[in-house]
């Protein structure tokens, strides 16, 4: 997998950080206020804290621990115990490449040529996690494993899965655009017990 | 002379809360604690004995040969001071980060928030750290920051002096400016049991100079803070703490917990640290 | 209104949080929950024979259950009520999953834990559920786009999961509500819910 689909825009809006766990590499994917995007791994350089619980102000995203503040090309702009200390270049949180299409945030966590997949006419739906190795729940579904799968059927689901841990997944959904979101959130949650029930 | 993990005193119970005997763990081993009549124990996995301490309001037990006394802190015999017994509670992270995080300052405002830092007062100034030879301890002098509301006992923000004190690899003392009684220092404990290398219990406790507070206040206010921390504590990578540079990026704010590191390593107290920078 | 209070109850912050956002002043009395139990000391028991916290004492009235002060304390504010008995029922259950799970974790509670966090999680995913189509219909809230007591109950256990070892990082539409509740003006914090720094600019 090249890309991978870690969220839908509508979950992450400007000002939010959230974590997320990809092929078990904890990131922090985080939205300025501006409206970029990041993916960055989940950890200050600082002491080790998980950046995911930060705060975005303007285009910075800081660590909840002692505040250091990282820019969009992540690096270490401000240390608040020392207001007048430019910070050194070497203290940059870890980046990987971050894209948006169709509603969701794809990233990329080795550098690749690969274009981002395409989902065609869709929307998003919503995120559903999923107590099931990716790998499983493709073939639960009768589908190949791949980064985006389309399930068709009345709704015209396509699901971009997210590898998280050995496992579990994240499921993002899509669905043609002219159908109910609600009626294709409560089928995904059907189809999802029905995923988990057959162990 | 390294001594070994097992030869150091570490707490293991309250005083005032053993009654039948309870389970618990100490570097990863099973032991058991109660009391019979006026008389504190301790047994291991097999039934033996440990030897045992009462100080500070806790039961104190040595899984190895004792090393010596458990420490002391004369400030807590001055008469007229409140000693309270905080309570323990369990985090998921290693017994020294749980100490290195009471020896921080720089996070005040960011964790404690509009107690004891706020916004815009972040700046931590120089301060002096040593690590004293004859007594195998770490101390942090003129430590200095300003805070909204530094105590219980505190009316309005302050420039609250501290000194910390690492008196064992997982024990650490702090003196604190004492609002009611400039000149005197409040006296706040961390004394950390391992439970295992990932996995500590914590026993916070105080001397203090407040005849205003209740008990239940002056315990509630520790409690707050002490949990304030525990959410940064169970989020930090990687779990055991890196003893090796090249892995965090310290600056002269971190100087006691720089110097801590360099003070596990030169004793060679490994448990729940990690040499690898991996 | 005197609220007896222990600092790391998620009950006793669910009033704390509902007095602070309606801007009424409460009394705070410590209780020393732990570790000496005072919630169960003779003259704590005879304010409250159940011997649970939180409790409030406003006049004559004497109320026990969280349930109970959030509805007195919104008598007259019609605002903060609303389809709520759903809600506060499944408040009940994440204080029963949730919030036992967290006690066992940090003060050792006796706890069947697997089975606590399972049920927490089966909650936690039904929570979803709502609130994703809650979004659908351009809300936020529990019962729509304001916040009611329904909200103020589930919350504080619902932000302090993880300290039971049960995680929010897969749930966007929980986390999304818990920012809107802590955007609130007069929003208060407890141990484990931080403040939302971003909402401050530092000069």
């Amino acid at each position: 997998m090249d890309w991978i689909a870690v969220g839908l825009c509508a979950d992450v809006p400007a000002r939010t950080v959230v974590p997320r766990r990809v092929l078990n590499t904890d990131l922090a994917i985080w939205c300025s206020t501006a409206g970029d995007f990041h993916a960055w791994g989940d950890r200050c350089p600082h002491r080790g804290m998980r950046l995911s619980h930060g705060f975005v102000r303007g285009e910075t995203l800081s660590c909840i621990y002692h505040g250091w503040t990282y820019d969009g090309d992540g690096a270490c702009v401000s240390i608040p115990a020392h207001p007048d200390l430019v910070p050194p270049k070497s203290i940059c949180a870890a980046q990987y490449a971050c894209q948006v299409a169709d509603e969701a945030i794809w990233v990329a966590l080795q550098p690749t040529q690969a274009p981002v997949p395409v989902l065609g006419a869709r929307r998003a739906i919503r995120s559903m996690d999923v107590a099931l190795p990716a790998q499983t729940v493709a073939a639960k579904l009768k589908q190949p494993f791949a980064p985006v799968i389309a399930l068709g059927g009345v709704h015209d689901i396509s699901l971009a899965l997210q590898p998280s841990s050995d496992a579990d997944c994240l499921l993002h959904a899509f669905a043609a655009p002219d159908q109910d979101r609600k009626t294709v959130s409560h089928a995904l949650e059907h189809m999802r017990n029905e995923l988990e029930a057959a162990a | 002379m390294n001594q070994s993990i097992k030869d150091y005193w570490y707490p293991v119970g309250l005083l005032s809360a053993i009654d039948a005997p309870h389970q618990t763990l100490l570097l990863g081993a099973d032991i058991t604690v109660g009391r019979k009549g006026g008389t504190f124990w301790v047994k291991d996995a097999a039934g033996n004995a440990l030897p045992t301490i009462e100080r500070f309001g806790h039961l104190w037990t040595c899984p190895g040969t004792p090393n010596g006394d458990l420490f002391t802190i004369p400030e807590a015999d001055n008469p007229g001071r409140q000693l309270v017994d905080v309570g323990s509670v369990r985090v998921k992270c290693s017994p020294l980060r749980a100490v290195e995080n009471f020896l921080d300052i720089a996070h005040f405002p960011f964790v404690h928030t509009d107690i004891l830092g706020a916004e815009p007062h972040t700046e931590v100034e120089r301060y002096n750290v040593n690590i004293r030879e004859d007594a195998n301890e770490v101390w942090a002098t003129k430590v200095k920051f300003f805070q909204p509301q530094a105590a219980k006992s505190a009316e309005g923000g302050i420039t609250t002096e501290y000194m910390y004190r690492v008196a064992s690899p997982t024990c650490a003392v702090l003196y604190k400016t004492c609002p009611p009684r400039p000149g005197e220092w409040d006296v706040i404990t961390l004394f950390v049991q391992p439970l295992n290398e990932e996995w500590c219990e914590v026993w916070p406790w105080m001397a203090l100079y407040d005849d205003d507070s209740t008990m239940a206040e002056m315990v509630s206010f520790q409690q707050l803070i002490f949990m304030q921390d525990r959410s940064i504590l169970e989020n930090q990578i990687p779990a055991k703490l890196p003893l090796d540079p090249g892995m965090e990026a310290p600056t002269q704010a971190d100087l006691t917990s720089v110097v801590y590191r360099r003070w596990l390593k030169k004793i060679g107290y490994f448990y729940g640290a990690q040499l690898v920078a991996a | 209104m005197i609220l007896y209070n222990y600092v790391l109850s998620a009950s006793c912050y669910k009033v704390r949080l509902m007095a602070a956002l309606l801007g009424r002043h409460l009394t705070l009395k410590a209780v020393n929950f732990h570790p000496a139990r005072e919630h169960k000391s003779p003259d704590m028991l005879k304010l409250n024979p159940y011997g649970t916290l939180p409790v409030l004492q406003d006049g004559d009235d004497i109320l026990t259950e969280s349930v109970d002060m959030l509805r007195h304390l919104t008598a007259d504010h019609p605002r903060w009520r609303g389809d709520d008995d759903r809600w506060l029922a499944l408040a009940a259950d994440l204080n029963n999953s949730l919030g036992m799970a967290r006690l066992h974790d940090i003060l050792q509670y006796d706890v069947d834990i697997d089975a606590a966090r399972a049920a927490g999680i089966k909650q936690l995913r039904a929570l979803e559920a709502h609130l994703t189509d809650q979004r659908f219909d351009g809300h936020i809230f529990l019962t729509g786009d304001r916040p009611t007591i329904a909200d103020i109950a589930c919350f504080p256990n619902t932000a302090l999961a993880p300290d039971g070892g049960v995680s929010l990082d897969t749930y966007p539409s929980i986390r999304l509500w818990m920012r809107a509740i802590r955007s609130l003006p007069g929003f208060i914090e407890m141990p484990g819910i931080h403040r939302l720094h971003e909402l401050e600019f530092a000069t």
